[in-house]
């Protein structure tokens, strides 16, 4: 205990300001304990009795004195084949006989203790300590605390305080969460959204948790046992329509994939919502697989995926999220719908029903996203006017060449593939795209853009509502 | 669905009807087991002019009301017809304990020109879709009530 060893002055007011003796400091101080280290023993309650116990035992051993082991720990040790060197080694390195004892009873193994010690021999070596402790005094916002509500504990609960001051530009590129201390250490991790206009839906968080909620499984939710096949033509119609939903739940499920990579971590509650959308058309492609091969039909044809491209190929998550969850969504609801309107069995329909649930809340999202870009970004309006064209014509231009799907669809909805049965086919099919358009739009003048009434791509306009219609409320099959 | 046995008489429409729906509900732990369900949807019986607000929130149905039109239409969404059109739906459930493939809400959705479900708002009457299974749950509750229709 030279002068080398005078005791920092932070250290010192730590150990007056808690009236631990300031002779055991030096003395832990002159067995290589880091000063942080020992402040952080005395704010944790350490006891001046143990801990001179302690240093007292670590002295003597140090100066080459016999590690005693109690019999309790031998017979542990002997239990978990720790040989009686292992332990002396350990009581050498800094570990109490205590940490020993706790080690053993955890059941780590020797080959593991044996890295425990290596790790703490090293830190004694580069004349270091084993840890310093410092992360446990970092800026973050302390005393939060929530309570669980009527649904629970749920995420967006979790925004209280400092936690619930979500930024409109996130300035981290590293994997930072929101809400915890910036590591310097840490890299740039090359995402590209940090706007907040650019994601964001103020009901995301509730979306989430209504996911997870309201989840289901195809494998035991759906009567499978209690689906019996369809006349022939119809169960393959309703195979081949299975084969579409899964092709797009497919290429839908990529894209969010894609593009969850891109979302800074400053927005986690769009992140963790759409990885439960990537995961409800994980379910889709799961659910409409089973149904093809259920009776012996199996898969249809291939969609040819022209309208689906877009999609692909957007270069904004908003041009994405709004071709998926407000164009894609409300088609393939209306795709559901015809599904469930010629189900002739409770699981056909609880099929149709279900996936019905999860598009919804995903057009609740693509219109709420959309509705908070505009609001904020007005100037974009004709730009994702320009993405609604696109998608449109995309799938005029599909829809126009390839008749597979309309035909299944026909044939469900006619019911056979007599003469009179193909002709009320197409004529129900009119009346449910009439709806899917009406829906269609009213989805978008919900998220603040009435306009695209007019602007509606020629190709679909066949099944434009008429003007007397459009004043009453959507959702009927007129 | 597990259904008990019957009950309780209620005339329809009343509130005390809905209320006596709203009971049943909170004390059946299937309609729990749905998930979480948050909206509110009004129930208009035109011919009538009665009117009601349905508020579902978390796993309960937090309340039923008997309000005007215009607050019937401040709902998410609200469902819409004539007391025959409910007759037939609500004595369709009765008589199998939920409602067949040709009366549940959807399908009368499907049927209806105007729609069964209706909104000011593309974006709530969405809540209709999201929440289905949690309304026809709802609905299907009343096969345990022994109800009589108004003339």
């Amino acid at each position: 205990m030279g002068e080398e060893l005078r005791i920092p002055e932070d250290l010192a007011r730590v150990a007056q300001e808690r009236g631990f003796p300031l002779d055991l400091v030096r003395r832990a101080l002159a067995l290589g304990f880091s000063p942080s280290l020992v402040a952080a023993q005395i704010r944790a309650g350490a006891q001046p009795e143990q801990v001179a116990a302690y240093l007292e035992e670590q002295e003597r051993v140090r100066a080459g004195g016999e590690v005693h082991i109690p019999p309790e720990v031998q017979q542990l040790a002997r239990q978990r084949r720790w040989p009686r060197e292992l332990i002396e080694r350990a009581v050498r390195a800094g570990i109490s006989m205590d940490q020993v004892k706790g080690f053993l009873e955890s059941g780590l193994r020797a080959d593991q203790m044996e890295r425990v010690v290596i790790l703490r021999e090293r830190a004694r070596e580069r004349g270091g300590p084993p840890v310093t402790l410092e992360w446990m005094n970092v800026k973050t916002e302390w005393g939060i605390r929530v309570k669980p509500g009527k649904k629970g504990l749920t995420l967006g609960s979790l925004n209280v305080g400092s936690y619930g001051d979500i930024p409109d530009y996130w300035p981290r590129q590293t994997e930072m969460p929101r809400g915890a201390a910036p590591n310097p250490l840490s890299p740039s991790m090359g995402y590209s959204i940090y706007e907040k206009a650019e994601l964001w839906a103020d009901h995301a968080a509730d979306l989430y948790e209504e996911a997870i909620q309201r989840q289901w499984k195809p494998a035991t939710h759906i009567p499978w046992d209690d689906i019996p096949p369809l006349p022939e033509p119809l169960e393959q119609a309703l195979c081949q329509l299975c084969t579409y939903m899964c092709q797009n739940a497919m290429v839908i499920s990529d894209t969010i994939g894609k593009w969850l990579k891109e979302m800074s971590y400053g927005y986690h509650e769009v992140k963790v919502y759409m990885a439960t959308a990537g995961f409800d058309y994980a379910r889709h492609l799961d659910v409409f697989r089973k149904r093809a091969y259920l009776n012996g039909v199996g898969m249809g044809r291939q969609s040819p995926g022209y309208y689906l491209r877009p999609i692909k190929d957007a270069r904004r998550w908003t041009e994405a999220s709004t071709m998926m969850f407000i164009f894609n969504t409300s088609f393939l609801m209306h795709l559901c719908q015809v599904g469930y309107y010629t189900a002739r069995s409770e699981g056909d329909a609880l099929i149709f029903s279900l996936t019905m649930q999860d598009l919804a809340r995903q057009t609740a999202y693509g219109v709420e996203h959309l509705r908070y870009f505009l609001l904020r970004k007005p100037e974009c309006r004709l730009e994702v006017d320009g993405y609604l064209q696109k998608i449109e014509a995309f799938f005029a231009y599909e829809d126009d060449k390839d008749s597979t799907l309309q035909e299944a669809l026909v044939v469900l909805l006619g019911g056979g593939l007599g003469q009179e049965e193909l002709k009320r086919g197409w004529q129900l099919l009119h009346r449910f795209r009439r709806r899917w358009i009406a829906d269609y739009l009213w989805r978008l003048e919900a998220a603040g853009m009435p306009e695209r009434r007019q602007h509606l791509f020629f190709y679909l306009r066949q099944w434009l509502p008429q003007p007397h219609e459009a004043t009453a409320t959507p959702g009927g099959m007129s | 669905m597990t259904q008990e046995v019957v009950q309780a008489k209620a005339v329809f429409p009343s509130l005390e009807w809905f209320q006596l729906l709203k009971d049943m509900v909170n004390g059946d732990d299937g309609f729990r087991r749905i998930g979480t369900c948050d909206t509110t949807m009004g129930i208009k019986i035109t011919d009538r002019q009665r009117y009601y607000l349905v508020i579902f929130e978390a796993f309960e149905v937090a309340d039923v009301r008997e309000v005007s039109e215009e607050e019937a239409e401040e709902a998410d969404f609200w469902l819409e017809g004539p007391l025959s059109l409910w007759r037939e739906m609500l004595e369709n459930i009765k008589a199998h304990g939920k409602a067949d493939h040709y009366h549940t809400l959807n399908t009368i959705d499907l049927e209806l020109p105007e729609g069964f479900a209706r909104s000011h708002d593309g974006l709530r009457r969405d809540a209709f879709y999201r929440f289905n299974q949690s309304l026809q749950y709802f609905f299907n509750a009343s096969s345990r009530i022994d109800t009589v229709f108004e003339d």
